[in-house]
């Protein structure tokens, strides 16, 4: 073959390569939450998370799917969160249909820390991905109320120490005991699915620290094909919150997700599915979702601070009683 | 209290001994009050220190 023919063929092949990698390129992905990624907070109530697919001309894409997949935060390297099982798990994946390019849905954010966000763009015949991310801090309150009970745990220290330091020990004793908020309660109990309405809504059987499948048909028409919207919203329903939602979405008589069931407890799933010229199929189930002892580990950290807290109390308070008797 | 059991049982301890003894029993008191409250599944102590567990930010529950 002559080497000008072989160059050819050669730029032919690369260019051909390149191309389909340009044509993926020329997708745009963008998301948003709602609201906006510095206002997030954990646990408090459900995010919007929004995608807009365009093509190079800036147009929202008309047809196409995109398939989503939330991971929760990773461990911190030294303390936990209070959800330590949901750290690095998947916390949902689903594949959603775009309308007028957008794919929205609800997401209770459990944890502080970085999310990561995969998103899989499948239109017009080609595939793009892309990864996002974003950081939701821990609230203000909860920082406070650590920060406060550790200055109280070495003031315990501090006291004990002084008065541990050459005189009685009787009234090191009345320091012992200290006062704990008392809250609300959660209980969790592993119960059997209880179907209420239509059974056409599949839930997996929950455990925290593994997501669990969802799984919605259209059972009633008997036409697993028949295109219409789904409606479908998990409650959390001791907390009153909804942890997860997809709206009007369009479906092919089913739809199926895996989400996370972060906290034991009892839960509502509600799916009302609408087919043109049907009635709207509403089902619902409750679940009960097993709660899990967190690792050892993250509970052992955790202690072994507050002890050191009341520790250095101790020799501080120790220090400052020997320091105030050789000054008088 | 502490010169009474010193002279029942016929001992006498430094004092830097005696705040370490004092100190120990303390910590580990302390300790044990602090596991039972924070850590302890026992449903009558988490279920009732729950919300607190989960607003301290580093104590992992479920």
């Amino acid at each position: 073959m002559p080497l000008k023919k072989f160059f050819f063929s050669l730029l032919f092949v690369i260019a051909q390569f390149f191309g389909s990698a340009v044509f993926a390129d020329e997708l745009n992905i963008y998301f948003k939450t709602t609201p906006r990624s510095e206002l997030l907070r954990p646990f408090v109530d459900s995010t919007d998370l929004s995608l807009l697919i365009t093509g190079a001309d800036g147009r929202a894409l008309k047809q196409g799917t995109v398939t989503v997949r939330l991971d929760a935060p990773r461990s911190g390297r030294v303390f936990s969160t209070d959800y330590p099982l949901v750290e690095g798990t998947v916390l949902s994946e689903m594949q959603l249909p775009l309308r007028q390019g957008r794919a929205n849905w609800k997401q209770l954010l459990p944890i502080r820390g970085e999310y990561r966000l995969r998103v899989e763009v499948a239109a017009n015949g080609a595939e793009t991905s892309k990864v996002f991310t974003f950081y939701v801090r821990e609230s203000r309150q909860k920082w406070l109320a650590l920060a406060a009970l550790s200055a109280g745990l070495f003031i315990l220290g501090f006291v004990a120490g002084r008065i541990f330091t050459g005189v009685r020990a009787g009234t090191a004793m009345t320091m012992i005991g200290f006062a704990l908020l008392t809250s609300a309660t959660e209980i969790s109990h592993a119960q059997p699915d209880r179907p209420v309405g239509r059974g056409i809504l599949e839930v997996e059987s929950a455990i925290v620290g593994k997501p669990a499948f969802l799984r919605w048909r259209m059972a009633a028409t008997g036409n697993h094909g028949a295109r219409g919207t789904l409606t479908l919203t998990v409650t959390h329903l001791e907390k009153q919150k909804v942890v997860f939602g997809v709206e009007k979405i369009g479906v092919d008589g089913e739809w199926s997700s895996k989400f996370h069931f972060f906290d034991g407890g009892e839960y509502r799933v509600v799916a009302v599915g609408n087919v043109p010229g049907l009635a709207p199929v509403r089902s619902e189930h409750v679940i009960a979702v097993t709660g899990v002892e967190p690792p050892v580990r993250t509970m052992i950290t955790v202690l072994v601070y507050f002890v050191t807290l009341i520790a250095l109390g101790l020799g501080l308070g120790r220090w400052s009683k020997r320091l105030g008797r050789v000054e008088s | 209290m502490e010169r009474t059991i010193a002279s029942r049982l016929g001992i006498s301890v430094s004092e830097p001994v005696s705040f370490l003894i004092k100190s120990g029993i303390f910590l580990s008191v302390c300790g044990a009050t602090l596991f039972i409250a924070l850590a302890a599944s026992y449903p009558a102590v988490h279920d009732t220190l729950h919300n607190v567990r989960h607003a301290l930010a580093i104590v992992p529950c479920h």
